[in-house]
């Protein structure tokens, strides 16, 4: 990919070009992944009467799909630091595909569990990971945008799958649109192809040796240059004794870097989204039943779940954007943080709102706080992390994410029961939240701090170090005494020699 | 227990349904007349099993000065004698335990206007199905019919064969219909070996103690070549993309290459045209010293 000549920095990801045709791919393919769990439950019913189960048995092909694609998040991200976004996005598509398809000949509701549940949320998995990981590879000055648009494909998907199940369904049955549905999660593959895969290091040296300055050339030729060096072989040859040595543990990170468990922000992360997960989807499951329970009609209930998801959609890209601007994006964790907690806050109110206009303002604050979490869910994790450990951190935080995700509606459904009435259920995932929000603010300002403290004490060893570094320049330039012709025909050779990777 | 309903707004009147329901089996049904006089009035109630029954109406406040001519109550054609009056309300009870008794019963208020409520007592409804269910050769289908509010004494099945209505037994055919009667509030029907002919309207009949209720599904029969044709064409179109989408990146990776092969080449040009200029440079200054 050519460099972009107005793009920001030198040494980095392009930040526009293909990037925005990749930003659509990982909306398509995030779309799938959240809205089609959902999308299918129009046919629950009639599956229901068909196999002649209780709507609990049912209600497992969502649970099943939901938790292997959250579950299955380290295969992910092992196979993409094996082997790229691309493939693994295909094979995801493929395999999502071939899901839907055997679905639609089943016979009995374990074989649909099988299925629709475990392939096709394998299939999911398989695509959610890895567009979110290539965004970063992208992105770096405009990435809150980029997630924050890639995240709105969830809402759209949900709002167009929605109608196209019901007439699916209506036109075919459910085998019918089930074999349908498989073709049409085909386009994930399409999603992948698009993404190309990118190198970090292949564009920043490209960039380096063509566009910028002499300075950089030089260490790059004084690289070769000791290199060829008969002298500096021994030395090179210790090195890699102890580059063995490290060799296992290092093999075991290449594929999943574990290593993130002492990272000191990926804690952070981990704890307070682990913890609001427990609040974060039980409202949306109950919104509808509990508006029935206070006497509104089941159209208008339905309505409120299409508020809520028009303002989502509108939501997560003018998050991203606020995000990215320059007052916000150096604290983006406070950002994420605050809106966690606003959107406890909202639960905590709702039981105060009274009739259908106070459920309607209630759905337009929630699908505001709602895709104001969601755009930056994993744009803070990026920030934390890194892009390069990000493809490790997002497996290991969905694994962990899976077990209150899918406890969170069950326990609400417990306190509902128990108490016979939705508003302690709103207290409780409210108060989840605010507690969730509070703790990463209250870390993050912590770790914003340690953060500056290590980046001083950085600062201070470089200053001690460079005076080292411009006498080690301008050693081997006199070692190899070729004078200026020489230095200029070994750049050309680190021009080409680059340019063969 | 007095249950007021919402207040209904149509074309400019307030109507207030008053329910009493003091003891079982003995309904009171109160409307509350209108203020317009070309608006008819019709109300329908659903009777599960034999009752006895006060239907009344009222005239509302701000009528109540109006002066009454004549408060008629019909079954039809058939005046009914035996009206309770009241200063306000006039009523009739009725001991409803036959499918005789059911009908439309007409109270007409005349006075300066003329008011009239229908009361239809039937036996409740049955909800079919509006949408066919859908089936395939080869599978299974499952209708499904259900009375929650009102328990129904015995269901029976009926498949049109052309015009006519054929009960379906499903003793004699074990192999092809089974008739789930677990739950008396709910009929499943589950038809086997499905084929093109089985498609078509069914009825599931209701029996109640005052009359039989009828509700209608439908069911279309498809063969699996009908969801194969969208499979494919949406197949095909995703294999079509795909590839274009390679060819694409084929052809940019030659263009890019073509065109940095071009810059290398300029550059070394450049430089080699400067190490010429530099070794000249050198040596004259050489040449001075």
């Amino acid at each position: 990919m050519p460099p972009h000549s107005d793009a920001g920095p030198v040494a980095g990801p392009p930040d526009g070009g293909w990037g925005w045709v990749v930003v659509f791919g990982a909306f398509i393919s995030i779309g799938f992944a959240y809205a089609f769990p959902k999308g299918i439950a129009i046919f629950y019913k009639e599956i229901q009467d068909f196999f002649g189960t209780s709507y609990s048995e049912i209600a497992w092909v969502s649970s099943i799909m939901l938790a292997t694609t959250y579950g299955a998040g380290p295969i992910s991200s092992i196979l993409v630091n094996r082997y790229g976004s691309r493939p693994v996005v295909i094979l995801g598509g493929l395999l999502c595909g071939i899901g839907m398809v055997s679905a639609a000949f089943c016979t009995s509701i374990v074989q649909l569990y099988i299925c629709v549940g475990f392939i096709t949320g394998l299939g999911l998995a398989l695509n959610l990971q890895p567009s979110v990981i290539i965004i970063g590879r992208y992105f770096l000055k405009r990435r809150p945008i980029a997630n924050g648009l890639a995240m709105a494909g969830s809402p759209v998907m949900l709002c167009t799958l929605a109608p196209l199940n019901q007439f699916l369904f209506d036109n075919y049955g459910w085998r019918g649109s089930f074999l349908i549905l498989g073709a049409i999660l085909l386009h994930c593959c399409v999603a992948g192809a698009l993404f190309r895969p990118i190198s970090a290091d292949k564009v920043s040296v490209k960039t380096q040796s063509i566009e910028e300055g002499k300075e950089v050339l030089k260490e790059e030729v004084t690289k070769d240059a000791i290199e060829m060096n008969s002298p500096t072989n021994i030395h090179m040859e210790t090195k890699t004794e102890e580059e063995e040595e490290r060799d296992c543990c290092e093999k075991v990170n290449k594929y999943l870097d574990f290593s993130l468990f002492k990272h000191r922000g990926f804690l952070i992360y981990l704890i307070g989204n682990v913890l609001m997960f427990l609040g974060f989807f039980a409202p949306i499951v109950f919104l509808a039943p509990y508006a029935k329970h206070i006497g509104i009609d089941e159209y208008s209930a339905a309505f409120l779940l299409s508020i809520l998801a028009i303002v989502d959609m509108v939501a997560r890209p003018t998050t991203g954007i606020i995000a990215n601007s320059k007052w916000v994006r150096p604290r983006i964790q406070y950002f994420f943080s605050f809106s966690i907690a606003f959107n406890g806050t909202c639960h905590l109110l709702c039981p105060l709102a009274s009739g259908y206009t106070g459920l309607v303002i209630y759905s337009v604050f929630f699908g505001l706080a709602f895709g104001m979490v969601c755009a930056m869910l994993f744009e803070t994790l990026m920030d934390l992390v890194g892009a390069s450990r990000f493809t490790s951190a997002v497996g290991l935080v969905t694994i962990a994410e899976c077990c209150t995700i899918l406890l969170g509606p069950p326990i609400g459904g417990t306190l509902i029961d128990t108490f016979g009435d939705y508003k302690y259920m709103f207290i409780k995932c409210g108060a989840v939240m605010v507690l969730a929000g509070t703790f990463l603010f209250i870390m993050n300002y912590y770790n914003y701090r340690m953060l500056a403290k290590e980046e001083k004490k950085r600062k201070a060893k470089e200053e001690d170090t460079k005076p080292q570094m411009a006498q080690m320049k301008f050693k081997p330039v006199l070692l190899s005494g070729q004078g200026i012709t020489s230095t200029l025909l070994m750049l050309a050779l680190a021009v080409k020699s680059h340019q063969i990777f | 227990m007095i249950l007021l309903g919402p207040d209904l707004t149509t074309a400019g009147f307030n109507e207030e349904i008053n329910l009493n329901k003091s003891k079982a089996l003995y309904v009171e049904y109160e409307v509350l007349l209108p203020g317009e006089s070309d608006v008819h009035v019709e109300k329908n109630i659903f009777l599960g099993s034999a009752v006895k029954i006060e239907l009344s109406c009222r005239l509302a406040d701000k009528h109540s000065h109006m002066k009454i001519l004549q408060v008629t109550w019909k079954k039809g054609n058939e005046t009914i004698k035996h009206i309770n009056k009241t200063e306000i309300s006039w009523g009739i009870q009725l001991t409803v335990s036959e499918n005789r008794k059911l009908g439309s019963y007409t109270c007409t208020v005349t006075g300066e206007k003329e008011f009239s409520v229908v009361f239809h007592l039937q036996v409740p409804q049955i909800a079919g199905r509006e949408k066919p269910v859908v089936s395939y050769k080869g599978d299974s289908a499952i209708l499904i019919c259900e009375s929650r509010s009102y328990t129904p004494i015995a269901w029976t099945w009926y498949m049109t064969n052309g015009s006519e209505q054929i009960a379906i037994n499903d003793s004699l055919m074990l192999d092809k219909y089974v008739i789930d009667k677990a739950d008396a509030n709910v009929t499943h029907l589950k038809i086997l070996k499905l084929t093109e002919e089985d498609g078509g309207t069914y009825w599931c009949e209701a029996a109640f103690e005052l009359g039989k209720s009828k509700g209608k599904l439908k069911l279309k029969i498809l063969s699996l070549m009908v969801p194969l044709k969208p499979f494919l064409a949406i197949v095909a179109e995703v294999v079509i993309l795909i590839t274009l989408i390679f060819v694409f990146e084929l052809y940019s990776k030659k263009k890019e290459k073509r065109a940095e092969d071009e810059k290398e080449f300029d550059q070394i040009e450049q430089l080699k045209s400067e190490e010429s200029n530099g070794v000249e440079s050198n040596s004259a200054r050489h040449r001075k010293v």
